[in-house]
């Protein structure tokens, strides 16, 4: 009897070391508000992390709780500290500078790591904080848009940026960068609140004179410019977007306004994912949401999936609650679906650099840089 | 610059059509119950989301949903009515209240039934630029802003020659004196909803036709119109007209003398400037004067 009870409570502890550790991880995202757009394909590239990680990795498992932050800052707060009373040991997720500051900043003091992806201001990474990482910023962007116009040679450049922080940070860099270059480059802001973009490109059209317009905004301020240039067809050769512009989205929605149109993008459209990890993700995209993956849902996957695997090898050398997983997040040096993945003291990715695609009919081709180019691009070419 | 100038003046006025489409039925319901529904731009925003379902699942022009704008929208209307109509104390504070929370839920609606994307019309043709000499607009504008005069000319018609209308006024200088006339005031301030609602279902199709949508659009619609409310002296229909124009074609001249980033706030200068030389808005001194 006595060895049946050691046999038995002998397969209860076996039992119990196989079962999978958890670990929960917070993202706060905004699922509602003028950011819920953004958020939720970021939430979508989390979930398939988390869905990857637990079918990959039999020892560790993660459980995501979200939360919305409704895309304001002091929301954002309050998710970081209701995140991690309800026990997560990191937080993935943010959008937008001005929310991801004060709540990657409520998760510093609560010695949370706080990964993102959601925002490219300076500010977040200059400010001395251990436990903040991000995988991409404005010099990623800023020299994949350069690269762009130095291939396509132009002389001439008007930039219509929204005065929001990131918007203007990217403007202002890049308009220093092509002047430094002996490009003429023109700077128009506008309040994110306009819709009317009318005379902004009526300036463009008879006063500046430019080559290309590049456009640093949003969905709706990319709507509602390149309207406007349609209708007032500015003797331009090129019209470049950044962020949320060359995607698949887009040229199905507004099928008029996109041909031609160059936006940074990380794959071209329709997807090659020519690696097994990409091969992963976009058959587990696919599978939850019956749809093809978005450039929001491939930042949300790399920067998860990196915390989840800082978190495992944190566990594993049982330094979870002392600092590992900040101290593993460190160590990450490896290829992701966005490119080779390192973290500098201030927890910047000095490898990021994005890539161009342009809308050439239902397709994005990537036209610069010219070793991941998929196609040749159209210059010139407008939408009209 | 002449040309530059002509343009803005163009764009403004065009803007300021819209904007005053917008503005007219929350104009309509504080002019005559004194009750600023917050959730006027919600309303115009499930009206542009309708027309959206419209063009995107039926692949019909946009135009077409203004029938199904007009039925859903005024009778969420009727709905806001409803609802504000259960306050017995302090009306004019306690609605402020209650339609904030109503806008609220209702984008949080339009956001499940439409999920967070950004919206606005395929249609090529309403895209189209219309062209006179140096002046350039989308057809769309010129067209709903023909619309919104002919729905301006409708709406002061109907408030002072017909019985609904003058009723609504009686109703809004003495609710109890009203009452004595035998007009029952209930009655007439569901009707000013239901027109509010109507209206707000031609500045969500209209906005649709010309613009961009996001579910969290619409507390920026309200601010606008509340803004060109006041300006315009309260429950005054030229006053809207002429508050809307004067703030799209000051934010438009701004963009091309100045900067773009400073169109918000010219239009909050020209608001405060206007109230602070006459506290009754454009057109409610000029009537107190008449």
């Amino acid at each position: 009897m006595k060895n049946i009870t050691i046999a038995a409570l002998t397969a209860m502890a076996l039992a119990g070391g196989a079962q999978a550790e958890e670990f929960t991880v917070g993202a706060e995202l905004p699922l509602t508000g003028t950011l819920a757009r953004v958020g939720s394909g970021m939430q979508e590239g989390v979930l398939v992390a988390a869905e990857v990680f637990n079918k990959t990795n039999g020892k560790h498992k993660i459980k995501i709780v979200t939360i919305d932050d409704e895309s304001a800052p002091a929301k954002a707060v309050a998710a970081v500290e209701k995140l991690a009373s309800q026990g997560a040991v990191a937080i993935t997720g943010g959008y937008g500078s001005n929310n991801i500051l004060p709540a990657s900043d409520a998760a510093n003091k609560l010695g949370l790591v706080y990964i993102t992806s959601g925002g490219v201001d300076d500010s977040l990474v200059n400010s001395g904080r251990k436990n903040f990482f991000r995988i991409n910023n404005t010099a990623g962007y800023e020299k994949a848009v350069q690269g762009l116009l130095a291939d396509m040679g132009a002389k001439s450049v008007s930039i219509v940026f929204s005065t929001k922080e990131a918007t203007s940070d990217l403007a202002n860099s890049v308009q220093k960068a092509l002047t430094a270059k002996g490009i003429k480059a023109t700077t128009h802001s506008f309040d994110p609140a306009i819709t009317d973009f009318k005379p902004i490109i009526n300036k463009i059209k008879l006063q500046d004179k430019s080559e290309a317009i590049l456009m640093v905004g949003y969905e709706n301020d990319y709507v509602g410019i390149l309207r406007a240039a349609r209708v007032l067809k500015p003797p331009v050769k090129a019209m470049i977007g950044v962020w949320s512009l060359a995607t698949p989205k887009m040229a199905a929605e507004f099928p008029d306004l996109m041909p031609n149109v160059y936006g940074t993008a990380l794959l071209p459209f329709p997807a090659v994912f020519d690696t097994a990890d990409g091969k992963v993700f976009a058959d587990t995209y696919k599978a939850l949401y019956k749809k093809e993956p978005d450039y929001l849902g491939q930042f949300g996957y790399v920067q998860s999936m990196l915390l989840f695997e800082a978190i495992a090898r944190a566990a594993d050398k049982g330094t979870l609650k002392k600092g590992g997983v900040a101290e593993e997040m460190r160590k990450t040096d490896r290829e992701t679906l966005i490119g080779r993945v390192q973290f500098g003291a201030n927890g910047d990715n000095p490898n990021f650099v994005h890539r161009m695609g342009q809308h050439q009919g239902k397709n994005i081709v990537i036209v610069w840089p010219r070793e991941t180019a998929t196609g040749k691009m159209v210059y010139p070419g407008l939408p009209w | 610059m002449t040309e530059l100038i002509l343009q803005a003046l163009y764009s403004g006025l065009l803007q300021g059509g819209s904007y005053a489409l917008i503005a007219l039925g929350l104009a309509l319901v504080f002019g005559t119950m004194r009750v600023i529904n917050l959730a006027h731009g919600e309303l115009v925003l499930l009206a542009a989301y309708i027309a959206y379902s419209v063009e995107s699942g039926l692949g019909l022009n946009p135009a077409w949903a203004i029938p199904i704008a007009l039925v859903v929208v005024s009778a969420t209307s009727a709905g806001v009515y409803w609802i504000v109509s259960r306050i017995r104390k302090d009306r004019e504070i306690n609605s402020l209240i209650l339609t904030f929370g109503i806008g609220v839920i209702l984008t949080n609606l339009i956001l499940l039934i439409w999920k967070a994307d950004v919206r606005s019309t395929s249609s090529s043709w309403l895209q189209e630029a219309f062209v006179v000499g140096p002046l350039y607009s989308m057809r769309s504008e010129l067209i709903f802003f023909v619309v919104s005069l002919l729905l301006m000319g409708g709406l002061w018609w109907w408030l002072s020659r017909s019985w609904y209308g003058r009723a609504l006024r009686a109703v809004s200088s003495n609710r109890d004196a009203a009452k004595l006339m035998g007009i029952a005031p209930g009655r007439t301030e569901l009707v000013s909803f239901i027109v509010a609602g109507m209206l707000a279902g031609f500045a969500g199709v209209a906005l649709y036709s010309y613009g961009v949508i996001q579910p969290a659009y619409g507390g920026a619609l309200t601010v606008k119109a509340f803004i060109i409310t006041v300006l315009a002296g309260i429950g005054s229909i030229p006053g809207v007209l002429l508050g809307a124009v004067l703030l799209g074609v000051a934010e438009a001249l701004t963009v091309t003398l100045a900067s773009s980033a400073l169109q918000e706030l010219a239009g909050m200068t020209l608001f405060l400037l206007v109230l602070f030389v006459m506290p009754n808005g454009l057109m409610g001194a000029a009537r107190r004067r008449g």
